[in-house]
């Protein structure tokens, strides 16, 4: 019997692969919720959707910001996390969710209340670049912040912050149409492609980010192992890859010649599901290294 | 001033978790929490088998990423190089947690700091505790209240097959250069570029 395989710890004093559990579904909640908003917002904006931008500003402000509040083991003193910004992304995304708050709000107010609340020209202007601005950090610093974690090598790409940041594009594009659905109101040609174009890019990228992944650290291949053939297989091939890019790239594909509100729904929630279950995999999945070394396991003992 | 570190001498370490219970005792942990522990691995096949051990604590790193990560500052690195944390700063947001390879930060939950047993505190419980705090990060500190009397920590006072030395890491005569060089010395996880100041020797 040979006891030289190597699998995943259970306790701390035992050899073998630590899991990560630091990070529980508050954090995968917060990183989805955000994503989404600010991709909703963004796409509203840039559409002139007031109901959109409503949606996408609630999501992130009250959604994103309650999940990272509940998490917090001294909520209270939240505001310390926005002391350094020069070397955090956690500061730096405190920062551009206060900044998106404000300017949101500021575009917002003469939107639902009424021409009185609006700014002049060029304060219109700058708080229109803000909010912009802001809300394209929140959609793609959680994966900063991510793989500036080296303790879990899975995380360690640059890829990492560029696929949620389509990963938060596609959510609001998908929940943009959803929203025009629901109220009757048009959709620009723009959105059904966009929307199509983004489930074929995600799909590349996310093949491209497992297979940089396969040339990472012992860790990493682990969890990608356990991606493909392990616990996290059906979770990734059936609601990440099936329901998730396939199912909505068909429904999608089949609602742009059949109009259905129901359909349009059915494509939201599987969109949706793929996204979030993206998120909460790529945190569960994560594994802190063996506690060895190169040396060590060169020396077999 | 002195940069501190340590070495691990795995070729006197008998396993016997004195050094755990040195720290346990020292520091008043809460319920598994241990800053000091011991790996232990089978290897071989049988009947060729034996067990290896892998004594492990914070590694007080010169690029620790725990500091690099943590949004406060809570985490910083002190001029000795002892990486502290400062619980008043600490927002318990576990950045540390994740950024650490080495798995040794550790998260006071809510409900770790009411003892081990079902009558409340015991005395010993209650002075410990007060220098933890719920809802906040801690980690192994080199027995820095001790290292500041001119003190070694207590794992290293402990041990009992003397397997653990520590020192100042940049004396260029001090006995952990020494001891790295002669024999080789290695850290954990190199690949991970987090310069750790403790090392190991099995040669």
């Amino acid at each position: 019997m040979t006891t030289q395989s190597v699998g995943i710890a259970n306790h701390r004093f035992a050899f073998g692969y630590y899991r990560q559990t630091f990070w529980n579904w508050l954090i995968g909640t917060a990183f989805f919720l955000g994503g989404l908003g600010a991709g909703l917002f963004v796409l509203a904006l840039l559409t002139d959707h007031t109901a959109g931008m409503l949606v996408g500003y609630l999501i992130v402000v009250v959604g994103k910001n309650t999940a990272h509040l509940l998490f917090l083991g001294r909520p209270e003193r939240f505001w310390r996390a926005a002391m350094r910004p020069d070397r955090s992304w956690i500061a730096r995304g405190i920062w551009a969710m206060g900044l998106f708050a404000v300017s949101g709000l500021i575009l917002l107010l003469p939107r639902v209340l009424g021409p009185a609340w609006q700014l002049s020209g060029w304060l219109n202007g700058a708080a229109t670049a803000v909010a912009v601005l802001s809300a394209v950090v929140i959609m793609f610093y959680d994966g900063f912040v991510m793989n500036s974690s080296p303790g879990v090598a899975f995380w360690r790409t640059r890829l990492l912050p560029l696929l949620l940041l389509m990963y938060a594009t596609l959510g609001g594009a998908t929940l943009s149409l959803t929203i025009r659905e629901l109220r009757g109101e048009a959709i620009p040609g723009f959105l059904p492609t966009l929307e199509h174009g983004l489930l074929v890019v995600n799909f590349v990228l996310l093949a491209v980010y497992l297979a940089r992944m396969n040339r990472s650290l012992p860790a990493a291949r682990e969890t990608l192992r356990q991606w493909l053939s392990g616990p996290y297989a059906r979770v990734f091939f059936g609601l990440v890859l099936l329901v998730g890019l396939l199912a909505t790239l068909l429904l999608s594909v089949v609602q742009s010649h059949v109009q259905a509100t129901g359909l349009v729904l059915l494509i939201a929630a599987c969109e949706l599901t793929g996204d979030f279950t993206l998120v909460m995999v790529l945190l569960k999945s994560g594994l802190f290294p063996r506690q060895t070394a190169l040396a060590y396991s060169a020396r077999g003992i | 001033m002195a940069r501190y570190g340590m070495v691990i001498d795995l070729k006197r370490c008998i396993g016997c978790n004195s050094c755990t219970l040195a720290c346990k005792q020292e520091n008043g942990t809460p319920e598994g929490v241990h800053f000091a522990r011991v790996v232990t691995r089978e290897v071989g096949t049988y009947p060729a088998t034996k067990r290896t051990f892998l004594p492990v604590l914070c590694n007080h790193c010169s690029d620790a990423p725990c500091a690099e990560a943590c949004p406060t500052g809570a985490t910083y690195i002190r001029a000795d190089g002892i990486v502290m944390v400062d619980k008043g700063k600490c927002i318990g947001c576990r950045a540390c947690n994740v950024a650490c390879p080495y798995m040794n930060r550790h998260f006071v939950a809510k409900g770790l700091l009411t003892g081990y047993g079902t009558d409340g505190l015991t005395p010993y419980e209650a002075i410990k505790f007060l220098d933890f705090e719920e809802g906040t990060n801690i980690k192994c500190t080199l027995c820095a209240p001790r290292v500041d009397q001119g003190l070694e920590p207590a794992c290293v006072i402990t041990c009992p097959t003397d397997a653990r030395v520590f020192g100042d890491v940049e004396d260029p005569n001090g006995k952990l250069q020494r001891l790295v060089k002669d024999r080789k010395g290695w850290t954990l996880s190199p690949e991970y570029n987090t310069k750790p100041n403790v090392w190991y020797l099995d040669e």
